[in-house]
């Protein structure tokens, strides 16, 4: 954040503590969202370092807030102006900065060291499990005979699922295997105590499907 | 103040035991580079100065040697 003015630290802290919590914010002229004022949630926001105008800061937000249009904002709380000079994504759902971050040329070293020098550790680090990347999805694991039927988009019944987590009807759901590996994403149906009570019926609905078809093999009906 | 997905843990409950068949799939913690390469994840760290459709573009690229075909990429930052 620059701001145009400098300003008293205290009063950049109040503001700072004013723009946390619930705000209010109209997307900018440019964006790709519909402009009317939106309700957001600022979880917290954190003054790293004040040099002269310049305020570097850490600030965790609801998805869909504008930061550019926060610190301007708060430059006009301040009276002063501000605008946002530099920006930087640490953290998003369950992934962040602590997790092996990959840099363009990290792949290239590795993809090297993998091809001319034979040698998997760099290519082994650089490249994760595509389940990482969703376990924040609440899930069902279905039984070896039910993973060919997803796999072709077809809906998975409760008498396949063996396991399951909790979740709500008409959720974002993660079918799995019992390996634990991603089949496809759906939608519930039923909620996961509903599951539970009932013995037959649509449990989800298979939206897209990840898993390519021939991984596990189709087995015959037995009746 | 707590994050939504701070300290989130999925508690799964089982209806049933069940085995799986090893012959077919795998664990994932199990999965070699070679079956990650296209079925995988990279956390890429973006340089500043280029969008990420770009990022994208070079990482298949660089990762055509390997025989990869197919990226994708999620989580573009509207500032």
């Amino acid at each position: 954040m620059h701001l145009h003015k400098e300003v008293e630290e205290h009063l950049l802290r109040d503001t700072f503590i004013k723009f946390t919590g619930e705000i209010t914010q109209m997307p900018p002229v440019r964006s790709h969202v519909k402009r009317q004022y939106r309700q957001r949630e600022v979880y917290y926001s954190e003054i790293i370092e004040i040099s002269g105008k310049d305020v570097l800061f850490k600030v965790g937000v609801e998805s869909g807030t504008y930061i550019r249009k926060l610190i301007h904002d708060m430059g006009e709380n301040l009276g002063v102006g501000a605008h946002m000079v530099e920006l930087r994504r640490t953290k998003v759902s369950t992934l962040s900065e602590k997790n092996n971050l990959v840099t363009l040329q990290d792949l290239e070293d590795a993809i090297h060291m993998y091809v001319n020098e034979k040698d998997v550790r760099l290519l082994n680090q650089c490249i994760g499990n595509i389940e990482s990347a969703i376990d924040f999805i609440p899930r069902i694991f279905v039984s070896d005979t039910t993973v060919d039927p997803v796999c072709h988009g077809s809906p998975v019944a409760i008498p396949g699922i063996v396991k399951l987590t909790d979740f709500d009807k008409g959720e974002l759901v993660a079918i799995m295997t019992l390996k634990g590996e991603i089949i496809a994403l759906g939608k519930s149906v039923l909620s996961s105590e509903d599951i539970k009570s009932i013995k037959r019926g649509v449990a989800v609905k298979t939206d897209s499907v990840i898993m390519n078809i021939g991984t596990y093999p189709t087995y015959k009906k037995v009746n | 103040m707590k994050l939504p997905l701070e300290g989130l843990k999925q508690d799964i409950f089982s209806i049933r035991e069940e085995e799986t068949d090893l012959k077919y799939g795998r664990f994932p913690e199990k999965r070699s580079v070679e079956e990650r390469i296209n079925y995988g994840f990279i956390l890429l760290d973006k340089p500043a100065g280029i969008r990420s459709k770009t990022a994208a573009y070079i990482a298949k690229k660089l990762m055509a040697v390997l025989g990869v075909k197919k990226i994708g990429y999620s989580g573009t930052l509207e500032d």
